[in-house]
């Protein structure tokens, strides 16, 4: 047992804001009462639930591949050092699985969400979780462009459809859907692209980008998966996109949604060179609508690798950089794409995006529906969450941060006029209780008693960047696995995976379009649940269950 | 910088109209491979199979694959870094002389026809074996057909993919990658990953004789490498795991019968495209796994104390 | 002038990492606190003064004796000063090198100079593979300074260089200025094949007749004035470039075409005595 005594509390699931409180922790959830134990004394010190990571990218066949791309990067990043506890591992644009755990927790996040498996795959990203130490993981996977079920919807089988979405998420021991680019990613492998919602997509005649995300946002639903739909939407990072952002809005209304990364997708102008921010518009018909969520995706500058399942808008990032470039395209199901970049504050396009990314999370006006995300790596990585939260808290700092920009960005930003400084309390909600109830995981993000004891203690200090990034002490499950920067403990993780319901004999009615479109034998493809390590299967049903969490 | 774009053989199997071997020999060497991935099957997007596709091999010699390919080109030896290289400018439309093409053994107008033929595709696929791989200019032969694949995408869509040999080497692969950041060649003597093919790669490590002991799992480099790396392998202390005696083992100091992997053993095997794939064995055997006896004698060694004192748990500059 | 002077007293059994050994970081030690650095023998760290006789303290100039080819990573990322080895040395040999003098009396291992940016590295023996080129994955290897070879060197010499001299008396093997961006290569006995592979920028001077990749095309002969200015830098290096019309030319080729690439490569080609 533990006390942690004096600390000023923000946690938003239990509406508590900048209050002194005792918190007790028994069996690594939060308990109601302290006989004997190790007290903490957290007097002066900022408590907030461990941060929960909606959208990011850490394990699996596409991250895997950027590191392959990057050795130039991975020799010029800090390097653990191997201990009798510890492995050894690299940080930098693509961490390492070992690194990542350390990473994440070292800053006070004890929960990620890995965005896009491709079933194919998933048994790869699932060994690959299984290497990351301390935070607990979930995963989404990929079916936006899946041609089996493209194929049924194509034929007008939406019910079938629906089944095979159910068989598909199981099969790969995963969380939830990941939508991305749907249709055009289909189209991609034959080198087009499907930009907006009516247009076509090819090999189909009867589908756009529209249906399916109209169709599978509603299957989502029914099959009442406990994340929404989580859609990257048709026409990533062009000029003027942000039309395309909010005609899928609008086909979205009356179902739930999470929109990933928003800052990729709200763009307005016509070519780079008139790009402009969208952002206010786009947070405008957001602020409205409450059947949604999103997810910031912004942008740092400096250098990363962008790696996503967008092939098209890979190639041509490809292009313009001249970088180095990978592409994988996984059969029947999705691709990914991979480019090294630099955002440089003098390009004027990188700009408007650094812009658009902060306007979003200050724009929006619920930090319920907004969450901090870079769409690790593509925005920026990971472990600079805490120069973001800098930026979100100190307006001063982002003028400061704005004088950098190119003269000519005036009218293509809103962000000068904006004065909005986030508070502890916000931050905690964008940052952790918000993401957890998006999730769908109840006993995240959470200081409430009987939920698990993930909580961040923080100094209190002016320089907000180093507050967030140096934590005086983060426990996960109860245990203290970051003091002082010194990782104490490197406990496994859990895997949050769902089983949602379908009908026994669908086995039987995927074999045959399996067999003709896969190249592995159908028993070979689910993977099996003594894969995963410390699996915990959640409820899927529509109602609030009391507690989701089976144990 | 070019790259590499590659996909997951089912892609090829569903789409690839133009298929590319060079310097490989999959009729004998991978014979499953024609028939499974690439020129047999029919799709929705192929319905006629092997009508549908058209075949090109690259290689020096005409070997039986040649016979089940549309078209021969034979490339003299050593010079397929030279004739991908003229592929490479032809695309773009640069000018290279008759002469010029004449030394890689073919003519201009071959070429021309080639390159047509591509960027008429659909979908191209263009595999690589040993023969580019393992001879004089060894990855540089590999990050040429790369290159040329990556660039092809200008045009149309192509990938490219390496056929590996024998063995989970790709596991060995994705593995390493996701632990250390790299693929092979790596050094964790300095208690992170360090990589450098050439410096920290078995063969040279052996050859130049800059290590005092050898662990071998799963591979017989007795049989394949280099003389002074087999006599440096006898000179140190080897221990070896592998369920047969190979002529590793004969030289080993130590050998430990191990059950196979995939018959009797569990595990994942990742194909030559990164799929994984799920081990399931059919026989039991009286010997422990690799990863078993791995397992052991790491438990072993942590009884002992570390030689790796007072480091910091991070450090920000690497060597 | 005062020197540390480094003998070598017992041989490394494995590789021995000895990136403490640098101008920049004896300048500012001891004797004892030489003596107590750190080295890696394989994996174990162990004290310099274990394999080395140390004499002198605080200087800049550093002075080896003994046969080091097992001794990795001397000099490296050095800004200043002098490092002289009489003997053969390891791997990495000033790479990442700013500033100061290298020179080596024997031969050197692979790496020479990789990604260094400035100061001057002298082996009077041969060198190994790439010499000043970028480590793997890196866009640019040399970005400065020079690097003369008496003797041959291996592959990828220069590979993707972006600027400086590199000047290989003795012949090269495969792949010389593979993808240079920029800076000067000198072949003073030629090259095996594939010189120049994708190069998109920079020079290449052959003294000798060698092979070209087909992707080159020839555009004229010439006795160019800035190998005349060239050669007067160099001289001081011992380098001298024949530029003399009546005893020959240089013949151009630009290429790599396969990038397409403006890069030129020179080859000296000696009037045919009738
Ligand atoms: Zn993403």
């Amino acid at each position: 047992m533990l006390r942690i005594t004096g600390g000023t509390i923000y946690d938003p699931a239990n509406g508590i804001n900048g209050e002194v409180r005792d918190l007790y922790i028994a069996d690594g959830k939060f308990s109601s009462k302290f006989d004997a134990g190790r007290t903490i004394d957290a007097t002066g010190m900022v408590i907030m639930p461990g941060g929960v990571d909606v959208h990011t990218h850490v394990a699996g066949g596409s991250i895997n591949f950027g590191r392959a791309r990057t050795p130039e990067d991975h020799r010029r990043t800090h390097a653990f050092i191997r201990s009798k506890t510890r492995r050894s591992g690299l940080g930098g644009m693509a961490p390492t699985t070992f690194a990542t755990g350390y990473l994440y927790a070292g800053m006070g996040w004890t929960t990620v969400n890995e965005a896009a498996v491709p079933v194919l795959s998933a048994r790869h990203t699932h060994e690959e979780l299984n290497d990351i130490p301390i935070v607990d993981k979930s995963s989404l996977v990929l079916l936006a462009n899946n041609e089996i079920i493209l194929d049924l919807l194509e034929e007008g089988e939406d019910e079938r459809a629906k089944q095979i979405m159910a068989w598909y998420i199981w099969a790969a021991k995963s969380y939830g859907v990941k939508a991305v680019n749907p249709g055009g990613v289909a189209s991609w492998k034959y080198g087009n692209d499907s930009k907006h919602l009516t247009s076509k997509i090819s090999g189909y005649d009867h589908i756009t980008p529209g249906t399916i995300v109209t169709k599978y946002a509603k299957m989502i639903d029914e099959l009442g998966i406990p994340h929404p739909l989580h859609l990257h939407c048709n026409n990533l990072g062009a000029p003027g996109n942000v039309e395309t952002t909010l005609e899928t809005m609008r086909h979205l209304e009356g179902s739930r949604a999470h929109f990933a990364h928003l800052q990729y997708h709200a763009y307005g102008g016509d070519d780079w060179g008139n790009m402009r921010s969208e952002a206010a518009r786009l947070a405008e018909y957001f602020n409205a609508h409450t059947n949604m969520t999103t997810d910031a995706g912004a942008v740092l500058f400096g250098d990363t690798v962008t790696i996503t399942a967008d092939g098209p808008w890979q190639h041509l990032l490809y292009k313009l950089t001249g970088r180095k470039w990978g592409n994988l395209d996984v059969e029947n199901e999705t691709g990914c794409g991979i480019v090294p970049y630099t955002y440089r504050p003098s390009n004027l396009v990188n700009a408007v995006q650094w812009a658009v990314g902060l306007e979003l999370l200050l724009l929006i006006n619920d930090p319920w529906r907004v969450f901090l995300s870079t769409d690790h790596p593509n925005g920026a990585c990971f472990w600079r969450y805490p120069e973001i939260i800098q930026l979100l808290m100190c307006a001063d700092y982002r003028n400061e941060c704005m004088a950098n920009l190119p003269l000519n960005i005036k009218n293509k930003i809103s962000l000068p006029e904006i004065s909005r400084e986030y508070t502890l309390y916000e931050i905690a909600t964008i940052t952790s209780a918000g993401p957890a109830r998006s999730l769908g995981l109840k006993h995240k993000g959470n200081l409430g008693i009987g939920k698990d004891a993930d909580l961040v203690i923080y100094h209190q200090d002016k320089d907000i960047a180093r507050m967030f990034g140096h934590p005086r002490y983060v426990f996960k499950g109860g245990e203290i696995v970051i003091e002082e920067g010194d990782i104490r403990e490197t406990p496994d993780g859990k895997e949050y995976l769902i089983q949602p319901f379908y009908e026994p004999d669908i086995d039987e009615f995927l074999r045959p379009r399996f067999e003709d479109r896969y190249c592995m034998s159908f028993e070979n493809y689910p993977v099996e649940m003594e894969r995963i390590e410390h699996a915990q299967i959640q409820k899927c049903t529509g109602d609030d269950a009391e507690d989701g969490d089976s144990q | 910088m070019g790259g590499k774009v590659t996909c997951t053989l089912g892609e090829v199997k569903n789409r690839a109209d133009f298929i590319v071997y060079w310097g490989g020999n999959p009729a004998e060497c991978h014979p499953r491979h024609f028939t499974k991935y690439t020129l047999m099957q029919k799709s929705k997007f192929l319905p006629r199979g092997r009508k549908d596709r058209t075949v090109v091999l690259v290689d020096i010699r005409e070997t039986k694959s040649a016979k089940a390919a549309d078209h021969f080109l034979q490339v003299r030896p050593g010079k397929d870094f030279e004739l991908l290289t003229i592929l490479r400018a032809l695309i773009k439309d640069q000018k290279v002389s008759e002469e010029q093409v004449a030394e890689t053994g073919l003519s201009l107008e071959v070429l021309k026809d080639l390159i047509e033929k591509m960027k008429a595709a659909k979908f191209g696929v263009m595999f690589f074996g040993m023969g580019l791989s393992m001879t004089r200019g060894k990855h540089m032969n590999a990050a040429a057909l790369l290159t040329l694949a990556a660039e092809m995408n200008a045009f149309t869509k192509f990938v490219a993919m390496p056929m590996r040999g024998h063995g989970n080497v790709t596991g060995a692969d994705v593995i390493m990658r996701w632990q250390t950041g790299y693929p092979f060649g790596i050094s964790l003597n300095r208690g992170y990953p360090r990589y450098n093919p050439g410096e920290f790669s078995t063969v040279d490590v052996l050859v130049r004789g800059d290590t005092d002991c050898a662990f071998i799992i799963g591979a017989d480099p007795g049989a394949t490498m280099p003389k002074p790396a087999i006599d440096h392998l006898a000179k140190v202390p080897t221990i070896v795991l592998d369920p047969h005696v190979t002529h590793t083992s004969r030289l080993s100091r130590v050998h430990i019968t191990t059950a196979p992997a995939g018959i009797a053993a569990p595990g994942t095997g990742y194909r030559m495209d990164e799929v994984p794939m799920p081990l399931k064995p059919a026989l039991q055997s009286p010997y422990p796994s690799d990863e078993e006896v791995v397992r052991r004698i790491r438990e072993t060694i942590a009884l002992r104390p570390d030689w790796m004192t007072n480091q910091p748990q991070m450090i920000e500059a690497q060597i | 002038m005062s020197e540390v002077i480094l003998r070598l007293k017992q041989d490394p059994v494995v590789t021995l990492e000895a990136e403490v050994i640098t101008p920049d970081k004896f300048a500012e030690m001891s004797h004892e606190q030489i003596c107590e650095s750190i080295v890696y023998h394989g994996k174990r760290q162990l004290r310099l003064d274990e394999f080395f006789e140390v004499e002198g303290e605080k200087s800049e100039h550093i002075v080896l004796h003994g046969d080091m080819h097992r001794v990795r990573h001397l000099g490296r990322a050095m800004t200043m000063g002098s490092l002289t080895a009489h003997g053969d040395v390891g791997m990495h040999l000033g790479a990442h090198m700013k500033g100061g003098e290298i020179c080596i009396r024997g031969n050197a291992g692979d790496w020479v100079g990789a990604e260094m940016s400035g100061g001057k590295i002298h082996v009077r023996g041969e060198a190994g593979q790439q010499v000043g080129a970028a480590y793997r994955g890196s866009l640019a290897g040399m970005k400065g300074g020079i690097i003369i070879v008496d003797g041959s060197a291996g592959i990828e010499v220069g590979m993707r260089m972006k600027r400086g001299t590199i000047f290989i008396r003795g012949s090269v093997k495969d792949f010389a200025g593979l993808q240079m961006i920029g800076g000067t290569i000198i072949l003073g006995e030629g090259a095996e094949i594939r010189t120049g592979a994708w190069m998109q920028r920079g020079t290449i001077i052959s003294l000798k007749p060698i092979d070209l990749m087909p992707t080159f095309g020839e555009s004229g002969v010439m006795n160019p004035t800035f190998i005349s200015v060239y050669s007067n830098l160099l001289k001081p290096h011992g380098c001298e470039l024949p530029n003399d019309q009546n005893l020959g030319c240089y013949r151009r080729f630009s290429g790599d075409r396969s990038v397409p690439g403006k890069g030129e490569i020179l080859i000296w080609q000696e009037h045919a005595l009738n």
